[in-house]
């Protein structure tokens, strides 16, 4: 072989490959026999256009937040779903849940007509016939039989429940949500006897301390804490917050924490109780007059005296004291994962603690009255009644107890005492499984409602598309049961729909606002925003007359000997159980673990080291209720003392997504109603290890950085010039020697130089880039379910997933630094996707010019071209390319991953790939060429911000910009510009167009 | 860049009103009043080019002989990447109460009349991984466009439909066919303008 150009380069191989196989050529040309077919509409449905989306204004239904959404629908149908810029809650942001709320409408396991129980298994019957049947069980039975259970409803269904069952004669309805946060609840009521919710602005908290609250996870109101929180916290001019987070396991929450800190399990109520007597007793801040009040509970709890019980050294509560007292700050607690049995003292402490430090009605305030508790002990007073033979007629909506309640509740056992039991659910779920009847609700997408999930937030649901099933709106089918039972029940309701019972509501809405208008006006305006929202004044909060005891400040009694304490904690993706059924949250790797379609224990590894497990060790963990299996995952975020366990997988009955899939935590907690009237999801455990093993389903790779510096943090006071800048933060390009640098280059520049001489695109070019703020980033993965949503990215299942052949094109790479020998904990985030690097390693090596870069800066990749070498990917030192392995879109191959109707939701201006093509981040180049032809056809130029790729539109903290670099006033060329800018691996010069802003840590020292 | 909503506005009254006005003046549906030239009735099914359709739709008669513009029927080209399938009440718009009485217009109305969607074959197939924006190519003045009205440019890539009695596929649309017109008209030639 010659060195010299002998003219065999990439091109002439491909012809010489091109006559061999040119016989079979011919016969598979791009023509075709299959004859498609255009089928046209009768009459053309109204605001649509073909090719054009029309979007719609709704809300989601995923979780009780009540964020807004717009709905996309291309041709009938909807393909995704985005944040409504136009709510307060949310303010155009989603979390991974709504963004997978399209799973739920083309979910392939839905009920898809009423079902009726038969002797052996179900039958499909018409709903005629099930309304029928309901009718007659309801005329047979004493209505003060008749029991109705629902998760959380705010608005017209809730009226409409609660007026239907009293028009029967029943006041049976009992609410349960799984997360009620009751212990927050009870807390406020004892300390100021509000029995509601409050609001947490934590934009405004410049120091934010959280008692085991998961604000950025589950709790409450993720996306608008995102928000908020990012505003407060982040880098930004010289400046930023400081977040100090307790809890005996750092949870994605706390993986955002500058300072985390694991006190003994159940004493944060201590903690928070001795910075309060700090502020009082030092005189820190000016909190209402009444605070004194509180002074001779504060006193029995200075920092020094309960230092040993909680494990934290008083030193160290007196600086945090004194840092909250000084500034705007807010603290929170009541998260799930931190319930334990004693939780509303934790929540009380905490009430107080706001209190003197004067952040009640301030960053912390209440707006209104919601009564009524939604927790476990009304669910358990319906459990004894179901048990004492009280029930006869059982109607169960948007609740899953069978699931979502701890069997030892012996609700499972007591619904067989039901004598007819009637399910709304959308899907089999474990309590609809054990139904008689299931009358299968429409998905919120698909419906109209209305919600309040805040006071003063009337929040309208309107159908993005007709029903994809035989199903009815669960209003609508109680007001024809009214029709069907007849008598007084008939004679209840004006409205003969659910819709016009929701515009009766609006109706008198209007005219509590005093708005004599039009209703039509009213309505339509509000259907367009998504619905109506008027500020709630705050209501002047005072201490109650009873504060609350905390003479012996009660906490969790942590277990001793050989058992650890078990945290039940709910993760992001599956919240309660409700994702469980969605392949994106399945394959959404957990933010902390980065496991996917299962259950873990989380361990540390020095009492791993002990016990001898390993990563993927089977465990059997057993508390006095049950025992479970699940792998161990070795995290050094989590002390030694505790082990911690994810809710929402092991289901019995929720489709082929959530069936079978990890364990069920729920059976492991104790069925007991705790003294605030919810679940303790603490529990004593003992652990055993057994001989099984299994590779762990994740897609990280090594969990710490081996001095790459791929996700990188400075001190903040090496921003502000206050410390000496430390080598070890980051890692830095190799010295390229200047001779080198020229021959880059020019190297880039002949790439290019014959693209650039074609056409139009010879002018002035933009440069797509990113820039992606680390400091604001808190790895909430909701940008990887976009992602998935925009692009037809199909998901692989677990099998796949420990073979690394994820097809995930972002993920979320998660790092730990420190955490072992006693030195203090850190986890470090960062998106990964493709860098479209302007010296992009894949390009060079592909033979058939599948991937190259575009004049507009986009490391493209052809799937017609690509033949599927792979050469790229083992070229790609970021590992952002994805081989599509097996046609995951055919009907009956056996990682199809678009049953019908998954396949609805494709995105249709996406290309779908078939087997042996590459796929990678394109930057949502169908976006680019969008917005490039809607501006060409309005003769403008391009504005920044315009193109907003699918990740960056959800991110909940706007860690992600996207724009034209060449612009040097666009968003993205000025964050590129910041001095926390770094490429990863930059030594590679490879010359991303990402850059990733470093994570600033609000800390004195590393 | 220059829009022709006027134009088409001003097409779509145009036509709705000569047929309305045929209507009323003769009293019968048959009698529409001829604007342009005419174009032989009968026409040699078998000797056609293009795939057969379930109604044998003169698109021959419907462009020449009553000068419809193709936004009639296909009425998002301008504004979408999709040009618009007329919707059977486009069909039945005129032929309520205009039209020629023959068996193809009433194997139409027959469809109509059960509520069933005809299924045309497909004559233009692109491969799934190619997008192809009618609505920049229809408001392009660039190359080979310079200078022609919507209609010609309709016909520079769909061919002389104005003289076809059933369509047939008039180009290859494959991808040298493309390019050797965006390369003789100046206009990009990236990849990734029609694949992703």
């Amino acid at each position: 072989m010659t060195t010299s150009n002998d003219g065999m380069n990439r091109r002439r191989f491909l012809e010489v490959l091109g006559v061999t196989s040119g016989g079979t050529a011919a016969l598979s040309g791009c023509s075709t026999d299959r004859v498609e077919k255009l089928i046209p509409y009768l009459v053309p449905p109204p605001n649509q256009v073909p090719g054009i989306a029309t979007w719609y204004a709704s809300t989601c239904g995923e979780c009780p937040s009540g964020c807004g959404v717009h709905v996309r629908v291309r041709e009938g149908r909807a393909v995704k779903v985005e944040g409504n810029p136009g709510s307060p809650i949310n303010q155009g942001k989603l979390c991974a849940r709504g963004q997978a709320s399209l799973q739920g409408l083309y979910n392939p396991d839905r009920v898809r007509a009423p079902m009726a129980r038969t002797t052996d298994g179900w039958e499909e019957i018409t709903w005629d016939d099930a309304l029928a049947r309901v009718a007659s069980q309801l005329a047979a039975v004493d209505p003060a039989r008749v029991w109705f259970a629902t998760g959380r409803l705010t608005g017209s269904l809730d009226r409409l429940t609660n007026e239907w069952l009293r028009a029967l004669g029943s006041s049976n309805r009992v609410v349960y949500e799984p997360f009620a946060y009751e212990a927050l609840r009870h807390a406020n009521r004892t300390t100021f006897g509000v029995d509601a919710v409050p609001q947490h602005d934590f934009s405004a908290a410049r120091v934010v301390v959280s008692f085991g609250a998961d604000f950025l996870d589950t709790w409450l109101s993720p996306v608008e804490h995102s928000r908020g929180f990012a505003e407060g916290h982040a880098f930004r001019d010289g400046s930023m917050g400081k977040f100090i987070h307790f809890e005996p396991r750092m949870s994605m929450t706390g993986m955002s924490a500058d300072e985390w800190l694991a006190p003994t399990p159940g004493t944060e109520a201590l903690i928070a109780l001795a910075m309060a007597q700090v502020i009082v007793d030092d005189g820190l801040a000016t909190g209402p007059s009444d605070a004194a009040r509180v002074q001779p509970i504060l006193d029995a709890h200075a920092p020094e005296s309960v230092a040993d019980r909680c494990g934290i050294d008083a030193e160290t509560i007196r600086r945090i004291a004194r840092e909250f007292a000084t500034e705007p700050s807010i603290a929170v607690a009541g998260g799930v994962g931190a319930q334990h049995s004693q939780a509303h003292i934790t929540a009380q402490a905490v009430n107080l603690l706001n209190y003197v430090a004067g952040n009640i009605d301030n960053t912390v305030r209440f707006t209104g009255q919601r009564g009524g508790s939604t927790g476990y002990q009304e669910l358990a007073g319906l459990i004894s009644a179901m048990r004492g033979g009280q029930v006869g007629v059982l109607f169960t909506h948007s609740a899953n107890p069978a699931y979502s309640t701890p069997a030892a509740s012996g609700f499972t056992d007591a619904i067989q005492q039901v004598g007819f039991k009637v399910s709304f659910a959308q899907f089999m779920d474990e309590t609809a499984a054990m139904a008689d009847l299931i009358l299968p609700d429409h998905d919120p997408l698909e419906q109209w409602n209305d919600s309040e999930p805040r006071p003063g937030h009337y929040a309208l649901t309107q159908p993005a598309m007709q029903p994809v099933f035989d199903t009815r709106q669960t209003g609508d089918v109680l007001l024809q049961i009214t029709q069907q039972v007849g008598g007084r029940l008939a004679g209840a309701f004006s409205a003969t729909t659910y819709k016009g019972f929701v515009q009766e509501s609006w109706r008198a809405l209007q005219l509590q606002f005093g708005d004599r208008g039009d209703f039509d006006t009213f309505w339509t305006n509000a259907l367009q925003a998504g619905g109506v929202w008027r500020e709630t004044p705050t209501r002047v909060t005072r201490l109650a007359n009873s504060v609350g005891t905390f003479a012996d400040a009660p906490v969790w009694e942590a277990p001793g000997g050989d058992a650890f304490t078990l945290i039940a904690y709910p993760t992001a993706a599956l919240y309660d159980g409700r994702g469980a059924n969605r392949s994106w949250l399945q394959e959404l790797p957990d933010p902390v673990s980065k496991i996917t379609w299962g259950t873990w224990v989380e361990m540390h590894p020095e009492t791993a080291a002990e016990h001898d497990i390993q990563n993927g060790d089977i465990l059997e963990i057993t508390t006095p209720s049950g025992t479970v299996s699940a792998p161990a995952f070795l995290y050094p975020g989590i002390r030694h003392d505790t082990i911690a366990m994810p809710l929402g997988q092991g289901h019995t009955s929720f489709g082929r997504y959530a069936e079978g899939m990890g364990a069920n935590v729920f059976s492991l907690l104790s069925g007991e109603v705790a003294a605030f009237g919810g679940l303790s999801f603490y529990e004593s455990a003992t652990m055993v290890k057994t001989r099984g093993h299994e590779v762990l389903a994740t897609n990280a790779g090594r969990s710490r950085q081996m001095d790459r510096g791929i996700a990188q943090a400075v001190l903040l006071g090496e921003l502000t010039g206050e410390i000496e800048p430390h080598e070890s933060h980051g890692g830095h390009a190799a010295p390229v020697p200047e001779h080198i640098e020229r021959v880059l280059d020019e190297w880039q520049e002949a790439q290019y130089a014959e693209i650039e001489s074609q056409g139009e695109y010879a002018a002035d070019h933009p440069q797509w880039a990113m820039a992606i703020d680390l400091s604001r980033c808190t790895g909430c993965s909701a940008c990887v379910t976009a992602c998935h949503a925009e692009n037809n990215i199909p998901t692989v299942g677990a099998e796949l997933m420990r073979h690394g052949r994820e097809m995930s094109w972002i993920r979320i790479e998660r790092y730990f630094e420190g955490g072992e020998h006693g030195e203090p904990f850190e986890s470090r985030v960062l998106p990964m996707t493709c860098q479209h690097c302007g010296n992009a390693p894949c390009e060079p090596v592909c033979p058939v010019y599948a991937t190259y870069h575009t004049p507009d800066g986009l490391n493209a990749q052809v799937y017609n071209r690509c033949v599927g070498t792979r050469y790229c990917s083992n070229n790609c030192p970021y590992k952002v390319r994805y081989f599509n392995w097996f046609d995951f879109t055919l009907e009956g191959e056996r990682f199809h991953a678009f049953p019908e109707p998954l396949n609805w939701q494709l995105n249709p201006d996406v290309t779908v790939r078939t087997k042996g093509v590459m796929e990678k981040c394109t930057f949502c180049v169908q976006r680019i060429r969008a917005k490039q032809n809607e501006a060409v056809l309005d003769d403008r130029d391009l504005e920044d911000g315009e193109v907003v790729t699918a990740c960056q539109q959800t991110c909940p903290s706007d860690a992600i910009v996207f724009g034209d670099i060449t612009d040097p006033n666009s968003r993205v060329s000025r964050l590129s510009r910041d001095q926390r800018g770094y490429h990863v691996l930059e030594g590679l010069n490879t010359r991303p167009a990402i850059t990733y802003l470093k994570k600033v840590r609000n800390v004195a020292e590393a | 860049m220059k829009k022709k909503v006027g134009l088409y506005t001003g097409t779509l009254l145009g036509v709705a009103a000569m047929f309305v006005l045929a209507a009323m003046t003769t009293g019968s549906a048959q009698d529409v009043q001829i604007t342009g030239p005419t174009v032989p009735v009968d026409v040699d099914t078998a000797g056609l080019k293009g795939p057969v359709q379930p109604v044998l739709y003169r698109h021959d008669v419907h462009v020449t002989q009553y000068e419809m513009d193709c936004r009639y029927c296909h009425f998002a080209a301008e504004i979408s990447s999709s040009p618009g399938l007329p919707t059977m009440s486009t069909c039945m718009g005129c032929h309520l109460l205009a039209g020629a009485v023959n068996p193809e217009v009433e194997k139409m109305k027959t469809a109509w009349n059960e509520r069933r969607p005809l299924e045309w074959v497909e004559v233009h197939e692109l491969a799934s991984f190619v997008r192809f924006p009618h609505h920049r190519h229809v408001n392009s003045d660039k190359g080979v466009f310079e200078g022609m009205d919507v209609p010609q440019k309709c016909m520079e890539c769909h061919g002389p439909v104005d003289e076809m009695p059933q369509v047939y596929k008039f180009a290859t649309l494959k991808m040298g066919w493309c390019l050797d017109c965006h390369r003789d008209s100046e206009v990009s030639q990236d990849c990734t303008v029609c694949h992703y």
